[in-house]
């Protein structure tokens, strides 16, 4: 494993326990995980399997019921929401299967929003943008609407916007679920290319062929990490 | 999160449903216009009636027969209930000390002739300080001469319409006139006055009281008219001839004096609590309205349910959610405000302009009260919807449940 200072994720005996009627639902069950920076990190499993969860813990987008957990040397697990926000929006880039780009806005603005709500000037923040957008390959594309994106293109304005803050960490949920293959091997190629850059990398699959790319694969069922 | 930012997620979010959004636009707006309108109709009413009372002298003291109870109803009847006479005026006159002038003021209705002509008119008797105390003017001729109330000369003094049917044109000073069978020479008419009170002095005659009690036959006057040397002494006035009355009078107060500052502030309390009736009927819309901002700010938040989630996913604060929506229902309110100022404002200009004798105007006191109510309505109603935004779960916001 890693030296301390090199690790960027550490769950130790995560739990995550959410009480559905009656009865109690273990989503993660005593999950323990470090995961150093620069590494590429792919997660697996049935549905259900506490995936989706762990990824959510891991984004701060949900807190622990029990155990800790230390993201880039700060325990994040009793904080308040407000600063779980900071948290995301300075450590954290998020991609998503359905790309959850905002309709009514061009590529730019879309990629523009973490900045709009961490108060970046309007200036730095068109530069920003541009590089950002330049970087997946969407320099001619910036004006347009994500209804006038094909899937693939779409995925990529929601990396530039993920990556727009400089996070430390990129998690992301299927991100070629609902792409073609070719298409889905370019963005698994440009998340890549993020990853040899430094960027930690996080990703839940279904795919094996995804998750082939990855140096590590992380097996879920019943809420714990089963093999590697 | 700069202010700019956040205008124009709001702006940008608004323009997308140009329907609803005009729609919602449109009841607030409505609901402003009916403030507004209803508002200045009720100004304009108290404007109206204000004017007719600055037309009868600020320092008058009225004297009518008969003891008004505080209950309100009829001056009552019966043989405490002493006349008025020309005696009570001169000694009103004579013992009050900050009273200036005392016109008597007996009524009475007859058919004034001239040659073929007849018209039906009021028959004012009176004397020379009529003229000054009821602020008339003269527009030929002269006014009643003064002299001892008791006698009088068979003289008039007509009103502008009545000189202008009765003479078509024809010079009426000098001219005899017939009265209920009496005759009358013309010495004088009137300036135009309009209706003062109830009174349409274009309308009527004027001659010498004594003449009007004899030709009536009446033993006591209809009014007496106090001025008071000015509007300050006019509470001290109001004493004054109140002792001299009652003495008079065997010690009883078998009269009423009438101020018009009292009718004035009587007939402003009633208009202005019409007005604030109406006003609150009118603002009633602007409720609606503003339930019309919480409903479509909640079918906007759970149609947006996923944005928020990736909002806070990418970092934004509770407050800020807060805040994107809080601002996209203050615009609405503010944009419906201010349509509903320019169109009520462009309805009462018209108005005014075609009814030039109602003194409709817009009143920048209401136009903002009604501009800050709107806003109000779209913070108040806009907070819960917006609130249910900030407090949704990221992660379960995100999978599109919430």
């Amino acid at each position: 494993m890693s030296t301390q200072n090199g690790i960027v994720i550490r769950l130790d005996h995560v739990s995550r326990v959410y009480q559905v009627g009656e009865s109690e639902v273990r989503a993660l069950d005593d999950v323990s995980l470090d995961i150093a920076a620069g590494e590429f990190a792919a997660i697996m499993g049935p549905s259900g399997s506490g995936k989706s969860t762990m990824l959510n813990v891991l984004g701060c987008l949900d807190t622990p019921t029990s155990g800790s957990y230390v993201l880039d040397g700060e325990p994040v697990e009793k904080l308040s929401e407000d600063r779980l926000a900071e948290v995301r929006q300075k450590k954290i880039g998020f991609i998503f299967q359905a790309y959850h780009l905002v309709g009514r806005m061009t590529a730019m603005r879309n990629v523009e929003l973490p900045m709009i709500f961490a108060g970046v000037e309007p200036r730095v923040r068109r530069d920003k943008v541009r590089a950002a957008l330049e970087a997946v390959g969407l320099a001619r594309r910036m004006t347009h609407r994500p209804d006038q994106l094909s899937g693939g293109e779409r995925q990529r304005v929601a990396i530039a916007r993920a990556m727009v803050m400089e996070p430390r960490i990129l998690l992301a949920d299927e991100p070629t679920g609902n792409l073609d293959t070719r298409s889905g091997e370019e963005i698994v190629a440009l998340l890549e290319r993020l990853n040899a850059a430094g960027l930690t990398l996080v990703l839940v699959t279904h795919d094996p062929r995804v998750a082939e790319h990855s140096r590590r694969v992380l097996r879920m069922r019943d809420g714990r990490i089963v093999t590697e | 999160m700069r202010r700019p930012d956040l205008i124009q997620l709001a702006f940008e979010s608004l323009r997308l449903h140009r329907l609803r959004t005009g729609l919602t636009l449109g009841a607030i707006a409505i609901g402003v216009t009916a403030v507004l309108l209803l508002t200045a109709l009720g100004d304009a009413a108290k404007g109206y009636v204000v004017k007719e009372f600055a037309g009868v002298g600020t320092n008058l003291v009225i004297v009518v027969p008969g003891k008004v109870e505080t209950s309100g109803g009829m001056p009552a009847f019966g043989g405490s209930t002493r006349d008025l006479t020309l005696e009570d005026c001169d000694a009103v006159l004579r013992q009050s000390s900050v009273v200036r002038q005392v016109a008597p003021f007996s009524l009475g209705a007859g058919a004034i002739e001239y040659g073929e002509k007849s018209r039906d008119v009021r028959v004012i008797g009176t004397t020379a300080p009529f003229l000054d105390v009821r602020k008339l003017t003269i527009s030929s001729g002269q006014f009643l001469p003064p002299g001892d109330p008791r006698q009088g000369d068979r003289v008039v003094v007509l009103g502008q319409k009545v000189a202008r049917e009765l003479f078509q044109g024809e010079n009426p000073l000098g001219r005899l006139v017939r009265i209920a069978q009496w005759r009358f020479r013309v010495i004088g008419v009137l300036g135009p006055k309009g209706t003062s009170i109830g009174i349409d002095y274009d309308d009527l005659i004027l001659i010498p009281v004594s003449v009007g009690l004899k030709m009536f036959n009446q033993t006591g006057l209809f009014r007496i008219m106090v001025e008071a040397a000015s509007p300050e002494a006019v509470p001290m006035a109001l004493e004054q001839v109140k002792a001299v009355l009652i003495a008079r009078h065997d010690d009883d107060e078998d009269f009423t004096l009438i101020t018009q500052d009292a009718m004035l502030k009587t007939f402003s309390a009633v208009i202005d609590a019409l007005t604030a009736g109406l006003a609150g009927i009118a603002a009633i819309s602007l409720a609606v309205a503003g339930i019309g901002i919480m409903n479509v700010m909640l079918v906007s938040v759970s149609e947006r349910t996923g944005e928020v989630g990736l909002l806070k996913a990418l970092g934004a604060r509770r407050r800020q959610i807060l805040d994107v929506f809080l601002v996209e229902a203050m615009m609405l309110s503010t944009a419906g405000a201010a349509v509903g100022v320019a169109v009520g404002v462009i309805v009462i200009l018209i108005a005014a302009g075609i009814w030039t004798f109602i003194p409709l105007k817009p009143s920048p006191g209401w136009i903002a009260l009604v501009i800050t109510l709107a806003v109000v309505a779209g913070v108040s109603f806009g907070l819960m919807p917006a609130r249910r935004a900030a407090r949704l779960d990221a992660a379960e916001a995100l999978r599109g449940r919430h």
